[in-house]
């Protein structure tokens, strides 16, 4: 095997951890306990365990509002994570600023717009950051195939090109931007991959559906780019299980095509019955892992659902520094 | 000495510059050319190409990368060359710089300022002659500046390199090769002006006229004729326009009972639009009349010069709105 057990342990606590997660927020989304709206990532999160597993301490992570759980990961506490996307006080933002913008910037997340794609520059001023106290750091900048039309894109990586700056620009290709299929909007069979020489940039692709695919693919433009060769281009395939946010029905494509995927492509499955295989984990330990977690994720919520929300009184608070 | 509003620009710059490793300056033109108007001519000898920094023309990615800069520990000073590129950046600007310390939480800090060539000059045309303030005053989170003399710019620049807030700041450019006799010990002291603090540049008792950017000195001249006349305006530079120093513009009018409100911008959905609103809704006893607007007539500005001249409020129409109205 390639990969040592305890990699492998790690890896798959990261991709579980995620799924439930995600799963969770729809959960609570359909019981009416999210305030707004939730874009479900579940089917989708080996793009992002699979490149955020090649991180380093200093590296910076402009996120994307699918799976938006990475936060976890990175560092950020579920009572912080929940009580954000519950908009309590206990949310980073105190529960201003919603589902989409969970993080802190201790771990290295620098927000995301709303807007998508205008973010792609602040991840490439980080880099500018990191270039400027020349450390061994990156900026994962990650992006949808929709966001990948977008100018503001195309701007920040031209500059990251031009100044040479530490930057791995991630594209997880779902193949749907809400309803439109990527084939009908996209020139190029790899969205951002196939972009990426225009800037001189090399590029990979890799099998979103696969964590270890993606984290070998993702482990060699890392390296690429925080040995100093500047930026770099990963794209990664997988499918959108579920509707663009949750309530969508997905009228518009062919419900075979999702369950075909749903069944085969299941990172989370697949890589269980690798490890059941190879003898990694067992299938007590798999189950012990759900059980636990999702204690922790009921407790987290608990708290989060008995915390205070912010007041109207507070409403200015911390607009300015 | 006699120190010219685009010198104070450059003064400031360096030295925040040597003042602060984490300062650095980036937009189109700026290292080896200086700036289209010479402004940071010089710098990119001093301070190297890693702190001076030309870019693509590329407005988004200006903006996008300086709110990331800012926010992971440097400071940077960015230039979008003209105020009307403001507006390719528009949600970099206004989504982004402006909400996201509010939306993320108060970890984040962004303190970067944008400086931005104002205003018409010569038949520049209609898209290189635009100031653009008002359309940002509809961001909360954003400090808006825009100084009126070279004292207040060099002063206002240094504040604004470190505050912690991000920074919109608006340089008319017919202001730039305009000179300010300065003491030369006070010029050269570190002095700072404070983000949020109008100045009463003249004194007078029948109308606060509160003037913007380059109308600061045209509503001077013109309160210099109506003197003349036996009218004494009393004109307010509120120099920053967001946060609005509201306490000395209603000390102003509680003596005055007059307002008017001088700006080069177009006259609908204006500075003015909004400071009258607030005026009348804020201090509605204190006033005897209704509330001026001199403003940009609401057209593209046009290149032929008279018709420029025309489109912009001139000393003669500050005078004659004034006198209308008293």
């Amino acid at each position: 095997m390639q990969y040592e057990a305890r990699f492998l342990r790690q890896i798959h606590k990261d991709l579980l951890e995620t799924r439930l997660l995600e799963e969770k927020l729809c959960d609570l989304y359909a019981q009416g306990r999210v305030p707004g709206h939730v874009h479900s990532g579940v089917g989708q999160e080996a793009t992002y365990v699979g490149v955020l597993s090649t991180r380093q301490p200093g590296d910076y992570f402009k996120l994307t509002h699918r799976p938006i759980s990475m936060p976890w990961m990175l560092g950020t506490d579920l009572d912080m994570f929940f009580g954000e996307l519950l908009a309590k006080k206990t949310g980073n933002s105190g529960g201003r600023g919603g589902s989409l913008h969970i993080g802190e910037l201790r771990t290295g997340v620098l927000g995301m717009s709303g807007t998508l794609g205008c973010d792609t520059g602040v991840a490439v001023g980080a880099a500018l950051t990191i270039d400027y106290e020349q450390r061994p750091n990156v900026s994962y900048m990650f992006m949808g195939d929709g966001t990948s039309s977008r100018g503001p894109v195309y701007e920040a990586m031209n500059l990251a090109a031009a100044w040479k700056l530490p930057v791995l620009f991630i594209c997880e290709n779902n193949g749907f931007a809400i309803s439109t299929p990527a084939s009908s909007t996209i020139p190029v069979p790899n969205a951002l991959a196939d972009r990426a020489a225009g800037y001189g940039m090399p590029s990979e692709v890799a099998d979103g559906t696969d964590v270890l695919d993606v984290y070998r693919a993702a482990k060699k433009m890392s390296d690429y780019v925080r040995a100093g060769n500047g930026p770099a281009v990963l794209e990664c395939k997988d499918y959108r299980w579920r509707g663009h946010f949750e309530g969508d029905q997905c009228a518009y494509r062919d419900a075979e095509v999702t369950k075909e995927w749903v069944e085969n492509h299941d990172c989370v499955k697949n890589l269980e019955a690798m490890l059941l295989k190879e003898g990694v984990v067992t299938e007590a330990e798999l189950a012990a892992m759900r059980a636990g977690f999702d204690e922790q994720m009921e407790t987290a919520i608990a708290h989060a659902e008995a915390a205070p929300a912010m007041t109207a009184e507070e409403i200015f608070d911390g607009l300015y520094a | 000495m006699k120190v010219t509003y685009a010198k104070a620009i450059g003064d400031a710059l360096k030295e925040e510059m040597r003042r602060d490793e984490k300062v650095l300056i980036y937009g189109e033109d700026v290292a080896q050319f200086g700036n289209i108007f010479g402004i940071t001519r010089g710098m990119l000898e001093e301070f190297g190409p890693k702190r001076v920094r030309n870019t693509p023309i590329a407005e988004t990615a200006i903006v996008a990368t300086a709110a990331g800069a800012a926010m992971t520990g440097l400071r940077p000073c960015v230039e979008l060359m003209y105020a009307d590129f403001t507006m390719v950046a528009f949600t970099e600007i206004f989504h982004v710089v402006s909400k996201w310390r509010y939306m993320h939480g108060p970890e984040y800090k962004l303190p970067l300022v944008i400086r931005c060539a104002e205003g018409c000059a010569n038949g520049a045309g209609a898209e290189h002659s635009n100031v653009t303030e008002s359309l940002f005053m509809h961001a909360p989170g954003l400090t808006i500046i825009t100084p009126s003399c070279a004292y207040d710019a060099k002063g206002l620049l240094k504040s604004a390199i470190r505050s912690d807030n991000p920074v919109l700041f608006c340089e008319p450019k017919q202001l730039y090769q305009v000179k300010q006799e300065i003491d030369d010990a006070l010029y050269e002291s570190d002095y700072t002006i404070p983000i949020g603090k109008a100045d009463v540049k003249r004194s007078g008792r029948d109308m606060t006229v509160v003037a913007i950017g380059l109308m600061v000195p045209r509503a001077l001249e013109a309160a210099e004729i109506l003197s003349r006349e036996g009218i004494e305006l009393e004109v307010i530079d509120p120099r920053t326009l967001a946060p609005l120093d509201t306490e000395t513009i209603y000390a102003s009018l509680a003596k005055t009972h007059r307002a008017a409100i001088v700006e080069e911008g177009n006259k609908t959905s204006g500075v003015g639009a909004e400071l009258a609103a607030r005026f009348q809704e804020e201090q509605y006893d204190e006033l005897d009349g209704p509330i001026l607007r001199v403003a940009a007539l609401d057209v593209p500005m046009p290149y032929n010069i008279p018709m420029e001249k025309t489109a912009v409020p001139s000393v003669e129409r500050i005078c004659a709105a004034v006198r209308a109205a008293l």
